[in-house]
């Protein structure tokens, strides 16, 4: 059989070679104008109000707090379901806040990493840890979306295999929508390994259009909204 | 030549679809997967509506949005250039497929050279089409699907029945069943809450334990080279995110030039979809693990298929099927699709855009009678987000399939001609004859209605659910003529 | 559920003297009685009509089968029979999508100024509501009855209003708007002989739907629907039957008003 590579090019060669034929010539400087698409006018408190709404219908939970307050809702939160321990990311931006979590509740790091050789760990992120914590870079007022930059401090899966999981949006760092959010921090030159937009928790309505929640990702989403 | 090769042994969709009569027959004949299908239909068809309150704000964005993949496909080569170079540029590495065997093998081979046993698979059509599943378990590999509705599917050993809602004609209770005959240790409850409890429990298993993940795309940015995935079950991110290796499968249409081009489609996507305003993930890649990063795949690669795409761009109305974003809506809205269901295509996208892009993949002669199989009501091309003209395509595929091949006629798709039989075009020409000239058209309307009642009681397949129409005892040509006549020497 | 569809959008004429009437081939040799009211209920309104003998059909089973020549030989035919600059009403909205949408694609290289053509062609209600703008006064006893309009006049010519608003202009009629109203009846031309088996599904969930609301008659513009829908009442032995539109008008707001 032949190699990826040879497959490859010789279908990289063909492809190209049909698609070239066919656009020989196109003039892209007169490519019809595409109509602007503007997300209505909305002031601060307005977009919070959506944003709120949003992800309130996507079942997911947003409380209001402050950074000082913060690490008791979140205790609060915990024991109410149980849970007496919270996966978090040391040196992260609201790591010392989250630190400030009672006592009864065991906080650990995120300080193992998820490969192939340590099924120690994969054990430990999937089946002992019932809650994760993060922050988020911001977040989208029109889809009531929280936008998260995994960093090495709090990874990708920190938001996702836990089955709570809890994350701090700054509501000062509100977009009215995605593509002003695009734009406005320019996110062609740098965008990060993953970037993710979270709505709510997980869900499916593959069964008989019925909606359930806590399909393969978090079963809740838990918003502590600071700055609102 | 850009007619695409089809080999009618390569694709298991290529038998199937060929027996669509027969696959018609015995699906209409399920009064439960009809109402399965029902309801589901009217449950999406609702969300849809509700998500677009604003009847102008749907007719900007659809607009936009089908310019915005018009020239992205007007640019498609220069994109998918560029797409690679970028894609690399962050570590990701592309290969390249035309067919689905190029595919298939090209996924195996990186699977075997990390020593793969077990993958876990995101939702992904593109995989369907190349039937990776079945490749892949001949070569000893586990291949999981991991989006509820395709674990269903699967346990099942079905094939998705719709594009968004893959077990869409189950409902819960042969859900239930599925579980307890397959499942050790499930005890049947029809409780939804409980069995996506169940397939969680098993594949979050899997999610920890597999050596691969294999997703698809929905959108890939060909200015930052960025996949973009959407999805709401969170399988999607843990393919992309747990296993060392991933690997994306798209379709080269894919494709998009900007990043800005990205929100407006996506926001169509999930509203014609399922009526969702944004989905609950939707997940950006731009890089394979970095440095110091902790979790995410050390390796990730892009799969771009061909697989009779090029011959649809080769023609500028084709073309424009290669607009489509898969948001599933043509077939919620096809009186069609929810009569006869996802399966009695036979094809991998079923449905009105099945009829469309399958003939491209697996030649007219498998296909010829998907096209004729629509009342052309319309309702497809009304809903879709980037008004891909769905009837008058389906049109062109009918001119295309009855194309007389001796016509020294290029060229254009594999198996034009096919649906071309003589008796019925010797009556097209006939009827042509008789309708084109006055005379010829007033003698058989008059023999018409004088031998009405010489008329047959039963006309082939019209009468085997109705009573056939009685000819009138005068045509309206002559009423009128008789009429004007009366008028006339009235008025004298 | 309404799409705004931009295709339909036009300038109207004003009302004119003279107008032709195209009766298709279905009304010609099986409903005439529909062409005659049609007539008469336009000359009512003051507009004298033309029916040239040469007419026959507009083309669309050929072309929605795939015999594009067949049909453009039949369509170049039609446009000869109708050489005065004046509107073409047709009692089809799905014959009127041919004419009025179709044989510009058909016939662009064959017929200099095709979209001229086009331009004058007007669907039944549409020509009542949009060029005529009658105002019906209803003589006929209270009456409830269902709407079905079809798929062609829906889609490419976003003329399902306007049976609706002249229905609605009738003060003794209540419109009872039936479940899945705007789902294609399954008719199809072709589709129905070569798909019989899906066709004769969608007619059955359409019939029942307009069974179920206890109706008198429903009412539909296009002969093409309602030869199915009837055939499968009657098939059916129910006693429901659709009846046109031009028919019901006329007979509403004429004489004793029996409808």
């Amino acid at each position: 059989m032949a190699t990826i590579s040879s497959i490859s090019l010789s279908a990289r060669a063909n492809i190209l070679a049909k698609l070239k034929k066919e656009v020989v010539g196109a003039d892209y400087s007169k490519l019809p104008p595409e109509p602007d698409y503007i997300y209505p006018d909305l002031t601060h408190q307005e977009q919070l109000a959506q944003f709120i709404t949003h992800l309130e219908n996507n079942h997911a939970q947003v409380i209001k707090t402050d950074l000082f307050n913060m690490a008791h809702v979140v205790t609060e939160q915990l024991k109410q379901r149980d849970i007496d321990s919270l996966l978090y990311g040391k040196n992260s931006q609201y790591s010392g806040h989250i630190e400030a979590i009672d006592s009864s509740i065991t906080l650990s790091d995120f300080d193992f990493s998820i490969d192939k050789d340590n099924s120690a760990a994969k054990t430990r992120l999937f089946y002992q840890t019932p809650a994760g914590i993060t922050g988020s870079r911001c977040s989208i007022a029109a889809t009531g979306s929280i936008v998260l930059w995994p960093t090495p401090q709090e990874p990708r899966t920190l938001s996702l295999v836990p089955p709570v999981h809890f994350v701090i949006v700054d509501a000062k760092q509100l977009y009215s929508d995605f593509a002003t959010l695009i734009k406005e921090q320019k996110w062609q030159q740098n965008l990060p390994t993953n970037a993710i937009l979270i709505s709510g928790p997980s869900k499916t309505a593959d069964i008989q259009q019925t909606l359930a929640y806590g399909a393969h990702g978090p079963k809740e989403l838990i918003v502590l909204l600071l700055n609102s | 030549m850009n007619v695409h090769q089809v080999d009618p042994n390569e694709s298991k969709y290529s038998a199937s679809a060929t027996a669509f009569r027969a696959n018609v027959d015995r699906d209409l004949a399920n009064d439960e997967l009809r109402d399965n299908f029902r309801g589901a239909m009217d449950y999406l068809m609702d969300k849809r509506k509700n998500a677009f309150p604003i009847e102008d704000e749907l007719e900007t964005l659809r607009e936009k949005c089908k310019l915005i993949k018009q020239r992205c496909l007007l640019k498609l080569p220069q994109l998918l250039e560029q797409l690679e170079a970028n894609l690399q540029r962050n570590g990701i590495q592309v290969h390249w497929a035309e067919s689905i065997t190029d595919a298939n093998e090209i996924i195996a081979q990186l699977i075997a050279q990390k020593n793969g046993k077990t993958v876990v698979k995101g939702k992904s059509m593109v995989s369907e089409e190349t039937a990776l599943n079945d490749y892949l378990e001949a070569r000893d590999i586990e291949c999981l699907e991991s989006d509820m509705g395709e674990y269903i599917v699967q346990l099942a050993h079905q094939h998705p029945s719709h594009i968004i809602m893959p077990a869409i004609h189950q409902n819960k209770k042969q859900v239930a069943k599925l579980f307890a005959d397959n499942i050790e240790g499930f005890e049947y409850t029809t409780d939804v809450d409980a069995l996506i409890g169940e397939g969680r429990r098993v594949l979050r298993d899997k999610f920890c334990h597999a050596d691969v993940g294999i997703s698809g795309v929905n959108f890939a940015v060909a200015e930052t080279g960025t996949l973009c995935l959407v999805e709401n079950e969170g399988n999607g991110r843990m393919c992309t995110t747990v296993p060392d290796l991933h690997i994306a499968i798209t379709g080269i249409e894919k494709v998009i030039e900007f990043l800005d081009d990205m929100p407006p489609l996506l926001s169509l996507l999930t509203r014609s979809a399922t009526g969702q305003i944004i989905s609950t993930y939707f997940n950006m890649i731009t890089h394979r693990r970095q440095e110091g990063d902790k979790d995410g795949p050390a390796e990730v690669h892009l799969v771009l298929l061909d697989n009779g795409r090029s011959q649809a761009f080769a023609d500028e109305e084709m073309r424009q099927t290669l607009q489509c974003i898969r948001c599933g809506a043509c077939m919620n809205h096809c009186p069609v699709y929810t009569r006869i269901g996802g399966h009695a295509y036979g094809t991998v996208y079923p449905g009105p855009i099945g009829k469309i892009i399958s003939p491209h993949m697996l030649g007219i002669d498998a296909t010829k009678d998907l096209f004729t199989a629509s009342s052309l009501c319309g309702a497809c091309g009304d809903v879709c987000p980037v008004k891909i003209p769905i009837p008058k395509l389906l049109l062109r595929l009918r001119k295309e399939s009855v194309r007389k091949q001796s016509d020294g006629s290029p060229q254009i798709m594999h198996g034009q001609g096919a649906g071309r039989k003589t008796i019925e075009a010797l009556l097209w020409q006939g009827w042509s004859i008789v309708h084109k000239s006055p005379t010829l058209y007033r003698i058989s309307m008059f023999m018409l209605t004088r031998c009405r009642g010489l008329m047959p009681k039963k006309i082939g397949p019209w009468t085997t659910v109705r009573t056939a129409p009685q000819p009138a005892a005068k045509t309206l040509h002559e009423r009128i003529k008789a009429r004007n006549k009366a008028t006339t020497q009235g008025a004298k | 559920m309404t799409q705004l569809n931009t295709q339909h959008l036009r300038s109207y004429p004003n009302k004119p003297a003279q107008v032709y009437l195209y009766g298709t081939c279905l009304v010609d040799s099986f409903f005439p009685d529909s062409g005659i009211d049609a007539i008469e209920f336009l000359e009512q309104q003051g507009v004298e009509v033309l029916y040239p003998q040469g007419q026959s059909c507009c083309g669309q089973p050929a072309y929605n089968s795939g015999y594009q020549d067949e049909a453009k030989a039949v369509a170049i035919e039609q446009i000869k029979q109708f050489p005065l600059d004046i509107p073409i009403v047709i009692i089809s909205g799905s014959c009127g999508g041919m004419m009025r949408h179709h044989y510009k694609d058909l016939l662009a290289d064959d017929v200099p100024e095709i979209e001229k053509f086009c331009d004058r062609i007007f669907e039944f209600t549409e020509f009542l509501v949009n060029v005529l703008r009658v105002k019906l006064n209803d003589k006929g006893d209270p009456q409830r009855v269902a709407l079905h309009t079809s798929c062609a006049a829906r889609r490419e010519m976003g003329v399902h209003i306007t049976g609706r608003q002249l229905l609605g202009q009738l003060d003794n009629v209540e419109l009872i708007t039936h479940d899945y109203e705007s789902e294609c009846c399954g008719f199809g031309g072709t589709f129905s002989v070569k798909h019989p088996d899906i066709s004769g599904a969608m007619v059955k969930d359409k019939t029942k739907n307009l069974l179920d609301t206890d109706v008198v008659k429903y009412i539909s513009a296009d002969w093409g629907c309602m030869m199915n829908i009837n055939g499968s009442l009657d098939y059916q032995k129910k006693g429901l039957r659709g009846e046109h539109i031009a028919t019901y008008l006329l007979n509403r707001t004429t004489n004793n008003g029996e409808a």
